[in-house]
């Protein structure tokens, strides 16, 4: 088995379960649907494409910047007069950070890790609209461990901003010393009972019948292993930025 | 074959405006590293830029997106035979039924006031284009043996007929629809992907809103009678933008298809859509509030790539928000940023290789020059980019 762990961070996300009609929801992580969406637009298959080899792969993700909620009031115009009409009401996830997981035979995930690196449809996180702000994959996006493993062992991947904020209101307003623990979503195995369930395993995305199966999600945490993603992303030579942090909490690499 | 990937990255600056309100007449925001920023969706702006196609491409080029679809025909069938101007709403709503596999009704608020007139409409949206609708006019007007509606409804049910108007609706989409794409809800193998993909603005810096209270003067109140004519209040923030969009430029030349003409490259029709679409892009604004605010302004960088693998937003540079410089203004600082952010990010991750055009306005730009890239003029840019796409398509054919 092999894990191929996907970084999902951007602006803005949606991630639908039930989302139709004019009020278009998110989920507050990304859903197996949605990321298996991505992974067979990325090999490009058509919508109509049969997905049974990609839903039998395990899900999981794992909430690294968990975001917030933004609504979003689309309006059309109408025709005849130019009066604005209401049209719907979307959702996104504003400001989040997942890295999730799909675990399967070595060589169906190589192929879906090959199809990433050179996607056919341009990837996007649950809407076209919100393209992510990292590229996907990122050094040991494959991985032969486990998946539940896999996703523990990932180093951190939340912005700079969000650990100095969190830094700044640990508990008692002392600066906290370990790194926030993360919730894990994994797909509950089988015989076991989940915590929650949702109308998430794609059948098929055939617009003509969209079809989805019912997921069992097992709930976990994690410490994440301390480390900056970001560090090698910083502008190398830019003026004014601040000294190092002495006793940075994320070590050598933060600044 | 080469992939070939269209990037493009603005900043933008825009004085006090509210270009596009949610249903409070709140302009919009989202939270972006920690902080709020103003933020333009993207339907708005895909708006813009399709109202720009107007003035840039001829109508034959652009599709009609309206549920006024039988009016529409109708009139395209009445302009290839004039004498069907009586029946021409019967034998159009016959035909897109056929071609669509949708239903057409009278609108309830026309029906009650029905002299007879009232033509079909569809439940929602459809988007056409003009060569669309001019063959499925030659459809209705053939099979219709000279404009008797019956006879259209029984030729229509013939398999080679109805696929031909099916057809009518699957070929030779316009411009926009290539690039924005179409959903028709009751045939789903009439959609068409999106070859674009056009992210929300987001200002670089923390925004706040702010109100404007005012207050209007009656020109005829007398000296007794004190007190203004009108007050109200009025919502705004001021922003400098990052706007990013990527066109798949091979989904677009399978939407598109092949020129057809003998004396043009196959890549003519492909390279011209992304060259239309990036000057539209460019050059387009939202329309909201803008007779209020008056915001009429043009980016300030444009930073143009091409890419072979996947499409690369730059929004990460702005994730910490962009501080207020001594001088005033963010512009200077975001190109100090993407001038550092940009190398570092492709160096890392081994992407420094297409080619990249660099389309600035004025000193406090002038760190994009650290960029590797051509510095050109919107003329050039788009000249320059066109061939480049023209050659890559060619190449990889």
């Amino acid at each position: 088995m092999t894990v191929l762990m996907l970084r999902l961070a951007g602006p803005l996300q949606a991630w639908g379960s039930a989302a139709r009609f004019v009020r278009r929801t998110t989920e507050h992580a990304p859903t197996k649907s949605g990321v298996l969406g991505l992974l067979a637009a990325a090999q490009g298959r058509p919508r109509g494409a049969d997905l049974s080899d990609l839903a039998a792969l395990r899900f999981g993700v794992r909430i690294d910047q968990p975001g917030s909620r933004v609504r979003d009031f689309h309006t059309a115009h109408h025709a005849d007069s130019g009066r604005a009409m209401p049209l719907s009401e979307r959702y996104y996830l504003a400001d989040a950070v997942f890295v999730a997981g799909v675990e399967g035979e070595e060589e169906l995930v190589r192929r879906l890790h090959a199809a990433v690196r050179a996607p056919r449809f341009l990837p996007y996180l649950g809407r076209r609209s919100c393209p992510p702000a990292r590229p996907l994959l990122f050094e040991g996006s494959l991985s032969d461990r486990p998946l539940e493993d896999a996703l523990r062992g990932v180093p951190w991947q939340a912005s700079r901003w969000y650990v100095r904020q969190l830094a700044r209101t640990g508990p008692d307003g002392r600066t906290k010393t370990a790194p926030e623990e993360l919730d894990l979503l994994l797909d509950c195995p089988p015989g076991e009972e989940p915590d929650f369930s949702l109308r998430d395993t794609p059948v098929t995305f055939d617009p003509r019948h969209r079809q989805y199966a019912v997921r069992g999600v097992r709930t976990s945490h994690v410490h994440a292993p301390a480390h900056d993603p970001t560090a090698h992303l910083r502008p190398a030579a830019s003026p004014g930025r601040p000294a190092p942090r002495p006793g940075c909490l994320l070590g050598p690499r933060c600044t | 074959m080469t992939r070939t990937i269209l990037d493009i990255h603005i900043l933008q600056n825009v004085p006090p405006s509210n270009m596009n309100r949610d249903d409070t007449g709140t302009p919009k925001s989202a939270y972006y590293g920690g902080v709020r920023r103003a933020r333009v969706s993207s339907q708005a702006w895909k708006r813009a830029t399709r109202s720009r196609f107007n003035e840039l491409l001829p109508p034959e080029e652009l599709g009609v997106r309206t549920k006024k679809v039988v009016e529409a025909l109708a009139e395209r069938i009445t302009a290839r035979d004039p004498e069907l101007a009586g029946t021409a709403p019967q034998l159009a709503e016959e035909t897109l039924k056929a071609a669509t596999g949708s239903s057409f009704e009278v609108p309830k608020r026309k029906a009650k006031e029905d002299d007879g007139t009232a033509v079909s409409e569809s439940k929602y949206l459809m988007f056409l284009s003009r060569r669309q609708l001019d063959a499925l006019a030659a459809v209705a007007v053939e099979a219709s043996g000279g404009g008797n509606v019956a006879r259209l409804k029984n030729a229509l049910k013939d398999k080679e007929q109805k696929a031909r108007a099916r057809t009518a609706v699957d070929t030779r989409h316009s411009v926009d629809i290539a690039l924005f794409g179409r959903m028709v809800a009751d045939s789903a193998d009439l959609n068409v992907e999106a070859a674009t993909q056009v992210a929300h603005a987001l200002s670089v810096h923390r925004s706040d809103i702010e109100s404007d209270y005012y207050t209007a003067v009656d020109d005829r109140s007398g000296e007794s009678e004190s007190g203004a004519g009108m007050i109200g209040t009025v919502d705004f923030h001021s922003a400098t933008l990052y706007r990013y969009a990527a066109v798949d430029v091979d989904e677009l030349q399978r939407n598109l298809g092949v020129g057809l003409k003998e004396d043009e490259p196959p890549s003519t029709p492909a390279s011209k859509a992304v060259t239309a679409f990036l000057e539209a892009f460019i050059t387009s604004l939202p329309t909201g509030k803008i007779n209020t605010f008056g915001n009429h302004t043009l980016p300030s960088a444009v930073i143009v790539k091409i890419r072979d693998r996947w499409p690369i937003s730059f929004v990460g540079a702005f994730e910490e928000p962009v501080p207020k410089s001594a001088e005033g203004g963010f512009l200077r600082e975001s190109c100090r940023r993407l001038a550092a952010y940009v190398p570092d990010l492709e160096r890392q991750y081994g992407l420094a290789d297409g080619p990249t055009w660099v389309f600035r306005v004025g000193e406090e730009t002038r760190a994009l020059e650290g960029l590797q890239g051509t510095e050109v003029t919107l003329g050039a840019l788009l000249e320059q980019v066109k061939d480049a796409v023209a050659e890559r398509l060619g190449s990889g054919a």
